[in-house]
């Protein structure tokens, strides 16, 4: 322990790697999305997840909603909590957005092709890289294999979409040798304006993007081993039907130096050290928009900058207890400005985030305990002090407009938990936790100047005396596993005191042109959420598996008013048939009306009900020599019907009927 | 690959601390910009008194610009010695043929810190068609200089004349110099009542109700502070600037609950 500890301080940033291993967290809370590696024999998954997008493959997964602006770069939310509530990262390194309109969700800088796996974690674990109250997105990069059976592998694909014309083709290759593999990959996609239905064009939700990513992979000995990574993201002339303003481009630059220590025969079972570098470029544009449509031009430009690290260790105390360690630490650049150009008068500048900066230091400990064969408790907790502070002189002087005080300021948040898992069978399972989180605000909810979110239609305000956000959450549920149906429901319910969201500052004027008013991040006194998920999977025979995602989430506000962003009960059911190299399968997508909105406080409207229809078949070729062709057809939103989502900014419909064709040759 | 990660990464820590030292650079700048040092007074014109004193004209700028105008007059005898005794007076004179009118000031007095005599005048319009000239008397002997007042750049307006709602009229100006920033702003305003064309008195007894606006966008901003007397003519306030461009400051000058004047300052930077 003392070693870990000490190992983990010498590298001063850091977190242990491990790969995936269910004894570590609970894995009721957890779900892992697969896209490329290692498969279950026969998954279906193994191709056409790669010919996905993030936004879809987040957006089937239970628990995660997304917040749809444009066609494009959808935001997560998970259960009901979003942007600061909860931790997005990248192979655990923190990256942030660079948009004042939240345009960039980090999700937006990866692809299928990068990933191994996305993972989210519902409640902390330990593993967690910062004090959310919500749960944690994480998008684990894929890594050259050292030593794989063929020397050269990897898969071409190409995809095309009738609805926006939407073409995509991406490759990944790998090249493998006994002490070191580097792996390649990139992906292209373009398309056009997307249809709803009855063929009504929605205007500016066209995109275009490439994606080039590397790993290599070095064994130094048996137990340690280095890798490289290097992600480059560029977007281009992408469109947000439902801002007021598209982007011009959006570029990540992404990288990452990682040191694995793995020794199964060792009680100091790992450590991985990974130290990181990431920025964030992203300009809006509204030179594309009719002329009508822009009372004003502006540019607003943005950046995000963040580097860091962290170390994590595995320790088998006993047979019994496994301890995680994990240290971080990191400092994040945020740097937004605005410039208008009026057709008369002259030009205005101003900083909308002005030049904010946040370094944060954390460490995480819990340990597992395997009390006895049915009786497992994981618990833990996190601590973290974050320093924010402003950079520049203008910045210092922009933060005079609204704050008398001192920029600079230092918190300390956290988290506790405890969470047990008790199996009566192997067949039948209940687990449940609780754990207290505390969240600092974002650098935006602190230092945001006149941020324009087009939900409510008003101008937001940093607020620097904001006090950090705080939580009890706890978390139940129950698993029933037999050879024919398996079923997981899960319930939670989220106390928060000092909940953040914006309120109305009466004697503010807006800055944003027909903006409705100014608001200020707020503490309110408190605020529930609660809601839980279900989801069945049924064999009834052996070649058909019904599938249903159920989520339901449910928000009041401290006067008992309705919190925004909540999603209303939303299933997702389908029915799959596998013959022999064939798979046919029949998707229903559904959600209820959501009324449950205070229009007044948040200026949410109300959402109808839903109901789509997909259709989609799949066909793998054997090949010789280990090589395959995956052939994949969809029909989507069959009927055609006029639907939009209750997170979906403006209430702009949704895709109509859309064919989509997509071919993988797997080598 | 490799070098390409750790050349990012160097270059990431290396970026963090030159942006540290240009802002340290920039602080000690503009602490030293509230206060101006007597060399960076700009000789306008020097004349020869009849009684044999030197007497030079000063300001902030070579260029004069419309508006509150910070004047410095150096009186030096034949030996070149500044004279810190002498009886200093200002007189600007604006020439319309038909008319002449003078405009607000405030007599010099001594600093014997900088050696000069400290005055100022608001010119109350630029020339063109006609000519100013400002009388410097020092020990009852008067010099005459032909002022070129230009006009404050495009979109500004730093002083204006106003007949109030009871008949008489007021002149606003807005005290220089300034060095705006975008965020909160100490600003000051004269007010004076133009009792004739010669007589120009500093009024104290408004109430001074401060609005800005972005004239191009029509939005205001939170948090001013509407400027209160501070005496002879003076209000002093606080504006508060959320971005760069043109600023208008609404002010009315209220008496008793009634709006005597309503007036504005033009701002752009």
């Amino acid at each position: 322990m003392k070693k870990i500890v000490f190992i983990g301080a010498l590298c001063a940033l850091s977190s242990y790697g491990f790969s995936q291993d269910d004894t570590l967290r609970s894995t009721q809370n957890f779900k892992e999305v697969q896209i490329q590696g290692e498969f279950k024999v026969g998954d279906i998954d193994s191709s056409s997840n790669l010919q996905n997008s993030i936004d879809h493959l987040l957006s089937t997964t239970p628990g995660i909603t997304m917040i749809k602006r444009g066609n494009y770069a959808l935001e997560p939310t998970i259960r009901g909590l979003n942007a600061g509530q909860i931790n997005v990262t990248i192979d655990g390194m923190q990256m942030f957005g660079a948009c004042t309109d939240r345009m960039d969700p980090i999700s937006s800088y990866v692809e299928p092709t990068n990933l191994e796996k996305i993972k989210l974690n519902t409640t902390p674990n330990g593993d967690q890289s910062g004090s959310s109250i919500g749960g944690e997105i994480d998008f684990s990069l894929m890594k050259a294999k050292i030593g794989a059976s063929k020397k050269i592998s990897g898969k071409v694909g190409a995809g095309y979409q009738t609805n926006a014309n939407n073409i995509q083709t991406l490759g990944t290759v790998q090249y493998s040798a006994k002490k070191w593999a580097l792996l390649v990959n990139g992906i292209y996609r373009k398309a056009d304006n997307y249809y709803a239905a009855n063929r009504k064009e929605i205007r500016f939700s066209q995109f275009e993007k490439w994606n080039a990513g590397a790993n290599l992979a070095v064994a130094l000995n048996k137990n340690n081993k280095i890798y490289l990574d290097y992600i480059q993201d560029e977007g281009y002339d992408i469109g947000y039907p439902a801002l007021t303003m598209d982007v011009g481009f959006a570029k990540a630059y992404i990288s990452a130096f990682t040191h694995k220590y793995e020794n199964k025969l060792n009680k100091f079972r790992s450590l991985e050290t990974k130290l990181f570098f990431n920025y964030v470029n992203h300009t809006m544009d509204d030179t594309k928009r009719p002329e009508e449509l822009v009372p004003m031009h502006m540019d607003m430009p943005g950046t995000s900058r963040t580097f860091g690290g962290f170390s994590k260790a595995k320790f088998l105390l006993s047979p019994k207890h496994i301890l995680n360690v994990k240290l971080n630490a990191y400092q994040n650049d945020l740097h937004a400005e605005m410039t208008m150009y009026p057709d008369f008068g002259s030009e205005m500048f101003m900083l909308t985030i002005p030049d904010g900066v946040r370094r944060t230091a954390g460490i995480n400990v819990s340990d597992t305990w395997f009390v006895n064969s049915k009786l497992k408790l994981t618990y833990g907790a996190r601590a973290e002090v974050n320093a924010s502070d402003i950079t520049t002189e203008i910045g210092e002087q922009t933060l005079t407009s609204f704050y008398n005080g001192d920029a600079a300021q230092v918190r300390y948040s956290g988290n506790v938990f405890a969470q047990a898992d008790y199996s009566f069978t192997r067949k039948v399972a209940v687990f449940g936790g609780v754990n207290y989180a505390q969240r600092p605000p974002s650098l935006q909810e602190t230092y945001g100047f006149y941020l324009f979110n087009r939900v409510d239609n008003h101008d937001y305000i940093g607020n620097p005396d904001i006090m950090n956000e705080t939580s009890i959450n706890t978390n139940i549920g129950i698993e029933l596993k037999y050879s024919k149906v398996a079923v997981t429901l899960k319930g939670f319910a989220n106390y928060f005191s000092n909940y953040i969201i914006g309120m109305v500052l009466p004697s503010y004027s807006n800055m944003t042109i027909g903006a409705d008013g100014v608001k200020q991040y707020t503490n309110i006194d408190n605020a529930l959420l609660t809601g839980g998920e279900l989801t069945l999977n049924w064999k009834p025979v052996d070649n058909i598996t019904v599938n249903s995602v159920n989520s339901y989430s449910f928000g009041t506000d401290d006067q008992g008013g309705y919190l925004p962003y909540i999603p209303p009960f939303k299933s997702i059911n389908s029915i799959q048939y596998n013959y022999k190299m064939w798979s046919v399968k029949v998707e229903h997508i559904g959600a209820m009306a959501q009324n449950n909105v205070s229009t007044e406080r948040y200026g949410e409207g109300t959402t109808p009900a839903f109901n789509i229809m997909n259709f989609s078949v799949h066909k793998h070729f054997k090949l010789k020599k280990d090589k395959a062709i995956h052939a994949q057809f969809d029909i989507q939103n069959i009927f055609d019907t006029p639907y939009y989502e209750h997170l979906d900014v403006l209430k702009i419909q949704r895709q109509g009927i859309n064919f989509v064709f997509k071919t993988t040759f797997v080598f | 690959m490799k070098k390409i990660f750790l050349f990012s990464l160097m270059s990431s820590f290396l970026f963090v601390s030159c942006k540290k030292d240009e802002e340290k650079n920039t602080s000690e700048d503009s602490s030293n910009g509230g206060s101006t040092p007597a060399e960076q007074y700009k000789l306008i014109d020097s004349e020869n008194a009849a009684n044999d004193l030197i007497i030079e004209l000063y300001a902030d700028s070579e260029m004069i610009e419309v508006g509150y105008t910070p004047i410095y007059v150096k009186v030096k005898d034949l030996n070149g010695d500044a004279v810190s005794n002498a009886t200093v007076e200002l007189m600007p004179m604006m020439d319309m043929g038909m008319m002449q009118h003078s405009s607000p000031l405030e007599q010099p007095n001594y600093n014997s810190t900088s050696k000069y005599y400290e005055g100022m005048v608001i010119f109350t319009m630029p020339s063109g068609m006609n000519s100013w000239t400002l009388d410097v008397m020092a020990n009852g002997e008067s010099v005459t200089f032909d002022i070129e007042v230009n006009d404050s750049p495009a979109n500004t307006k730093y002083v204006g004349s106003y007949t109030g709602t009871d008949g008489e009229s007021y002149i606003v100006s807005l005290v220089k110099p300034n060095d705006w920033a975008v965020g909160m702003n100490d600003v000051s305003f004269m007010v004076h009542k133009n009792e004739s064309m010669m007589s120009y008195v500093p009024m104290d007894n408004f109430t001074m109700e401060m609005g800005p606006q972005m004239t191009s966008m029509g939005h205001g901003s939170p948090n001013n502070i509407s400027p209160s007397n501070q005496g002879n003519g003076y209000y002093q306030g606080e504006v508060n600037f959320t971005m760069t461009g043109d600023w208008r400051l609404n002010l009315d000058l209220v008496e008793s609950n009634d709006t005597i004047v309503s007036a504005n300052i033009d701002i752009l930077f």
